[in-house]
């Protein structure tokens, strides 16, 4: 009923109603696929995270679909082409868990090798998958955070950026329609940050979520066991804690440090969707930079604003 | 200040100084624009302004504007384009567009050095009092070539001051130049384009220029750039369309109608461009002058 009334009364622009302090809350605008594109396998949930955007998104009726930029293979202890098997596979059971399409598009480029990719190369490959999928939405790195030391997030966000709107260009990459496309042009864009280092990231709205899909999130992330199953951490913090006659009472009956240690990484997870949440006046929420449909025309917004009506 | 602290910033001038024949500047005005729209939308009205105060005015665009059709051809979007550019700029009082004609939306693959000075040959030529380069420092731009062509701009704008570049030019190229004046303009998306990074002297400093008086030929222009123009109405009509919406006012989206949303879309950047300040009309930018890698005590 909710998204009913959302689609009549806003039609496609997302509500953005004032939080009581922080930043302003979006809901996710009227459509049906959200097409998430990052460089590697877990970047979905990790850090700050968009789990909890893709998952309220598919509670609204939302197809959801992951293109994983990156090969993996340098993400994890077992040597190149291993990690790379290992990286995919649990991609492919954590969009399962979060309840995605079960298709993951793997571009495979060469895992931190991103400064040498052509990147033109890959913002062609993005807008195929732009115009294949038709997404109403689209959801990755934010391309203009600071200090980001990865140039995997950098580069495919910066690529992504042009992509989703460049697609709906007749003359970018004609040789598509051949295949039956035709052009497709997105007009929301989710961005997330890596962490809330540096200024480049200024993120515009929170998007809550629920206590459910923080938990799918949290079950999510586990399924990267390749690169997250940590018993020695949990083990060092026991340990540490010991040292000064402390302990963690939720972990003392816990034998299995691997267990232990999911634990620890599902509080980090709750942590970041409590603390973004209580910024924007509501329990749990992500935070994002989002342009909007008309966000790339700022001096008409006043003008659509006052003249787009329904018909 | 020291005198040691004073002989250091001295000695760090020294080279810019020595390399160019400081005083050889023109009363000229300068754009480099990476597409046929940028300048005339955010600079427009200031370029405007300079000439009608006596200023001579040359445009460089960078790109082709090959894309930015409704339902032309990369060819025949890129000849209508290149013309409209030039009446456009006409119509501020432009003497000269010259078109580099390197293809739009691929300016990545374009080695940075091709691009910067080609630039800078132009900016020895005219030898401008005024620069206005796409700022590439501006967050949220997600048309690249603005921050492709404003980084080969900005070095230019360096390049053109030193002997040692256009080597296989000396003695009959043009002449080292330095450009006392600079604004970075760009499309108001960034956050925090109204926030100093950083004093006068270290960072270009953020400016409001009151454009009210030329507000009208700035529209014009702006009407002129017809390719581009359709090209925006069409997608607005068609997301409109698709999502069960329309303007009133504009219901059938010819040439008038179009022309009606571009003099909104100017006013409505003057408008935001005057936010905070008493205009009633302006364009906002990044502005490099005197104070601009001078302490104060040496200005």
């Amino acid at each position: 009923m909710q998204r009913f009334l959302s689609i009549l009364v806003l039609a496609c622009a997302p509500a953005i109603a004032a939080a009581a302090e922080g930043l302003p809350l979006a809901d996710p605008p009227a459509g049906d696929v959200l097409l998430v594109a990052q460089p590697h396998h877990d970047d979905h949930t990790t850090d700050h995270g968009l789990g909890g955007l893709v998952t309220r998104f598919i509670d609204e009726g939302y197809k959801a679909y992951f293109v994983r930029g990156s090969n993996d293979e340098k993400d994890g202890a077992h040597g190149y082409p291993r990690n790379d098997i290992l990286n995919l596979k649990e991609a492919q059971d954590a969009v399962r868990i979060l309840g995605m399409e079960d298709e993951v598009t793997s571009l495979n480029w060469r895992n931190n090798f991103e400064t040498s990719y052509p990147l033109n190369e890959l913002r062609e490959q993005l807008v195929f998958l732009v115009r294949k999928y038709k997404p109403d939405a689209v959801a990755g790195h934010n391309a203009w955070e600071h200090f980001q030391k990865n140039p995997g997030h950098r580069n495919l966000a910066w690529m992504y950026e042009e992509a989703y709107w460049l697609a709906g260009y007749r003359n970018v990459y004609p040789e598509q329609f051949e295949l039956g496309l035709a052009p497709h042009e997105t007009y929301h864009y989710f961005g997330k940050a890596r962490l809330d280092w540096g200024l480049g990231h200024r993120p515009n709205v929170a998007v809550e979520i629920s206590e459910e899909n923080v938990r799918t999130k949290e079950k999510a992330i586990h399924a990267h066991q390749n690169v997250y199953s940590n018993p020695a951490g949990a083990r060092a913090i026991k340990a540490r804690l010991a040292e000064d006659g402390l302990y963690l009472p939720e972990l003392e009956d816990v034998e299995d440090d691997n267990a232990a240690g999911n634990t620890l990484l599902e509080w980090h997870m709750n942590w970041i969707s409590r603390f973004q949440g209580e910024a924007a006046g509501v329990r749990y929420a992500e935070e994002f930079f989002y342009m909007d449909e008309f966000y790339h025309l700022p001096g008409l917004k006043k003008f659509l604003s006052e003249n787009v009506k329904e018909k | 200040m020291t005198l040691r602290v004073r002989i250091i910033v001295l000695l760090a001038l020294a080279p810019l100084a020595a390399s160019a024949q400081v005083g050889e500047t023109n009363n000229t005005v300068l754009v480099i624009s990476s597409d046929a729209s940028n300048w005339v939308l955010h600079a427009g009205g200031t370029v405007a302004q300079m000439i009608d105060e006596g200023m001579d005015a040359y445009v460089i665009r960078i790109g082709n504007d090959e894309k930015d059709s409704w339902d032309l051809p990369p060819e025949e979007t890129a000849l209508k384009t290149k013309q409209e550019s030039e009446e456009a700029a006409r119509i501020l009082g432009v003497k000269r567009v010259i078109s580099l004609g390197f293809r739009s939306s691929e300016f990545r693959d374009v080695p940075f050095v091709t691009m910067r000075d080609r630039i800078a040959f132009y900016i020895r030529l005219y030898k401008p009092k005024v620069l206005f380069i796409p700022n590439p420092y501006t967050h949220q731009e997600r048309n690249h070539d603005r921050y492709y062509g404003g980084r080969a701009a900005e070095d230019a704008w360096r390049a053109a001051a030193f002997e040692n570049f256009f080597p296989a030019m000396k003695g009959a190229g043009p002449a080292p130049h330095i450009t006392p004046e600079v604004y970075y303009f760009a499309s108001p998306v960034d956050p925090a384009r109204r926030e100093p990074e950083a004093s006068a002297t270290f960072a270009p400093q953020p400016k409001m220029i009151d454009i009210s008086g030329v507000i009208e030929k700035k529209v014009k222009a702006a009407q002129a750039l017809s390719t581009i123009n359709r090209s925006m109405a069409m997608r607005i009509a068609e997301r409109l369309q698709s999502t069960g919406r329309r303007i009133r006012s504009i219901d059938e989206m010819n040439a008038a109608a179009i022309d009606r949303l571009v003099e909104e879309r100017v006013r409505g950047l003057g408008a935001l461009g005057a936010e905070g300040t008493s205009y009633a009309a302006a364009e906002e930018f990044r502005y490099a002058g005197v104070e601009f890698r001078i302490p104060s005590a040496y200005r």
